[in-house]
């Protein structure tokens, strides 16, 4: 345990640490571009130069501590590096920040303002590069903005393992270019290196030119999107900047999805599927209570549910594997004594969805599988052939294996053509309008904030369960 | 390069294990002695006999200017245009080259004899003006001492792979 000083303050670091590993141990930021936390040292950028005391300047992401070290991380001498470092990094690059996405949460802008502050002392015409280079559906590239510090070359190396990216030519001519006849797209967590990309020359086609980053803020919450439960950051736009006259439905949009740092699940990253999240949550809802087909208040529909209930002789509930801790203990509670109850997949691994990989990504395509089964048991999703009434929560129903003569009950959010066929149908709100928590294949529970208000038709289904007991129970 | 894997193999042999990545350049540097460039399918096989990925190769190509993805003629001929070459006439080498051989810089003759390039730095600036030959440099060029040096390749025999060694 070498002992170190850093800008005077006499800290312990662990053997083995480089002095930017032990400073941010203890809480000290020594700003840096190419250095990431989960990445290889690469030492590209520069801009984490510290000075050794007696030695003088080194960079921080490299520099292994010994007994005695002491760095200064922001001394004259440092500051007076950092300041021609960014000239440097910015040489070639075109300042567009007013046109640019990483705007207002880029690194190369925090540092240039922190460190530089000062036009270019140059007088030589900026280089021009590739401007809109396609990585695939997903992703193009700014080859001017680029600042070669290669973490996403390295991402895809040594996290997601696709060795799609590398650095092609050399000098002031490098670009950062895919393998002949690959693709990002071939990445399922491609979508990650946007995030690394401390300046705006990754950009999300979906985020592209959407919105300005200070117009949004970011809810936590959970991908939903497989049994890893992934915790999010849903951005979506900030309530003292409703949009007041034209596309206020971006109001309660998404407007992207980003990993939210998480050691016990899934580390700092995301798969591509958690970023498109608005594809599976903003599908065409289900907003309208009805009785056989016909509208009805939510009153009239939990009353021909109750009704239809006390009637049953042999109900048989299929529990959703996308509703919270909270929602399956109250089903549990309140219906659990009415129903046989069963374990329903809601969502299947779709034709070309990768399953078990190894990183994040998992075969089963629901969030809260775990504790559904720990409450209601192992059993098969399958309908006995005396089932009189099923209680349908969630997607993923067959009707086609429901018994002649047997009615349904449905409880749902979105727009499906047995909503209409079922006895009574009663929407319920969906992951971004409710807060709970989900529990992960690993037993990890994570919570949910909600992010936009619920329509008005539509109700939680925490709430509505204990409405659904008969009155007096079932005979 | 499949007939270069034996000898390589042995070059793969004195590395200590999970180096073979360092094996990229020398084996792209015998595959253009062999063949005078280097093709889609030698990269195609150094990538399966390496297991190594395919972008790893290609930017070690496309950094070392000295590795050709195009064939070149018998002799190819490179002239320093780096500062010392230039203050000593390297471009008027250049364009007396151009003329007497009929071609712009970048061009190979239609008979196949000749491709004529410039190229940075050889880090021969005490010989300058210098032009490389394939493998060779020709040191403290004059326009007559280039006239000479055309009517010795002219009546050399070419070497047995273009650009390569005589």
């Amino acid at each position: 345990m070498p002992g170190i000083v850093i800008d005077g303050q006499a800290l312990e670091a662990a053997d083995g640490q480089t002095v930017m590993e032990a400073a941010r141990a203890h809480g000290i930021t020594i700003p840096a571009l190419c250095w990431h936390p989960a990445l290889s040292v690469d030492g590209s950028c520069r801009v984490c130069m510290v000075e050794v005391e007696g030695r003088g300047l080194a960079i921080a992401c490299n520099l292994p501590v010994r007994e005695g070290l002491a760095v200064l991380t922001d001394s004259e001498a440092v500051r007076a590096q950092r300041k021609l470092t960014l000239q440097f990094l910015t040489l070639n690059h075109p300042v567009d920040c007013g046109i640019c996405d990483k705007a207002g949460e880029c690194l190369l802008q925090d540092y240039h303002y922190a460190y530089n502050a000062t036009p270019s002392v140059s007088n030589e015409p900026k280089l021009h590069a590739t401007k809109h280079y396609s990585l695939g559906e997903r992703i193009v590239l700014d080859n001017e903005r680029c600042i070669l510090c290669s973490r996403c070359v390295r991402f895809t190396r040594e996290v997601s393992g696709s060795h799609v990216l590398g650095i092609e030519q050399r000098g002031d001519t490098s670009l950062i270019r895919p393998a002949a006849g690959r693709s990002l797209d071939e990445d399922p967590y491609s979508d990650n290196v946007i995030d690394l990309c401390p300046v705006g020359a990754l950009l999300s086609r979906r985020f592209l030119h959407q919105s300005r980053v200070w117009y949004l803020t970011a809810t936590p919450s959970i991908c939903p999107g497989c049994a890893r439960g992934c915790t999010v950051d849903v951005w979506h736009r900030r309530p003292d900047w409703q949009l007041q006259a034209v596309a206020t439905h971006r109001n309660h949009a998404i407007a992207r999805v980003t990993p939210r740092e998480n050691p016990a699940v899934n580390g700092p990253w995301i798969c591509n599927k958690g970023r498109d999240l608005a594809d599976l949550l903003e599908r065409l809802r289900a907003l309208q209570p009805m009785v056989a087909g016909v509208p009805a208040t939510l009153e009239e529909a939990m009353a021909a549910a109750r009704e239809a209930i006390a009637a049953a002789r042999h109900p048989l509930a299929l529990v959703s594997t996308w509703g919270s801790n909270e929602e399956l203990e109250a089903f549990k509670e309140h219906l659990g004594p009415l129903f046989t109850c069963r374990v329903k997949a809601d969502h299947q691994r779709g034709p070309g969805e990768p399953g078990d990989d190894g990183l994040l990504i998992r075969a089963d395509k629901n969030p809260n599988t775990s504790r559904a089964r720990a409450l209601f048991g192992e059993a098969p999703a399958d309908t006995p052939g005396d089932t009189d009434l099923v209680l349908v929560w969630g997607e993923g129903f067959d009707g086609s294996t429901l018994p002649a003569g047997a009615t349904t009950i449905l409880l749902g959010s979105f727009e499906a053509p047995e909503n209409v066929t079922a006895a009574v149908f009663i929407p319920l709100s969906i992951l971004t309008e409710r807060a709970g928590h989900y529990t992960n294949f690993e037993g990890v529970v994570s919570g949910f904030a909600p992010c936009f208000p619920a329509p008005a038709t539509v109700t939680h289904a925490e709430e509505l369960f204990p409405r659904l007991v008969p009155e007096g129970g079932r005979p | 390069m499949k007939h270069l894997i034996p000898e390589l193999e042995a070059l793969k042999r004195r590395l200590p294990p999970h180096q073979d990545g360092v094996l990229v350049l020398p084996a792209l540097r015998r595959i253009q002695e062999d063949r005078g460039f280097i093709a889609d399918e030698d990269i195609d096989g150094l990538v399966e006999w390496l297991g190594i990925p395919r972008i790893q190769v290609e930017e070690v190509l496309s950094f070392y200017s000295m590795l050709r993805r195009a064939p070149v003629g018998a002799w190819h001929l490179q002239v320093c245009h780096n500062v010392s070459c230039s203050m000593h006439g390297a471009e008027r080498l250049l364009a007396h080259l151009e003329e007497r051989l009929g071609i712009a810089c970048g061009e190979t003759t239609a008979d196949g004899r000749f491709t004529l390039s410039t190229v940075e730095c050889l880090g021969a600036c005490g010989g300058a003006p210098v032009v490389r030959v394939n493998e060779a440099y020709r040191e403290a060029l004059s326009v007559e001492a280039v006239d000479a040096l055309l009517e010795e390749l002219a009546g050399a025999a070419p070497p047995d792979t273009p650009g390569g060694w005589v």
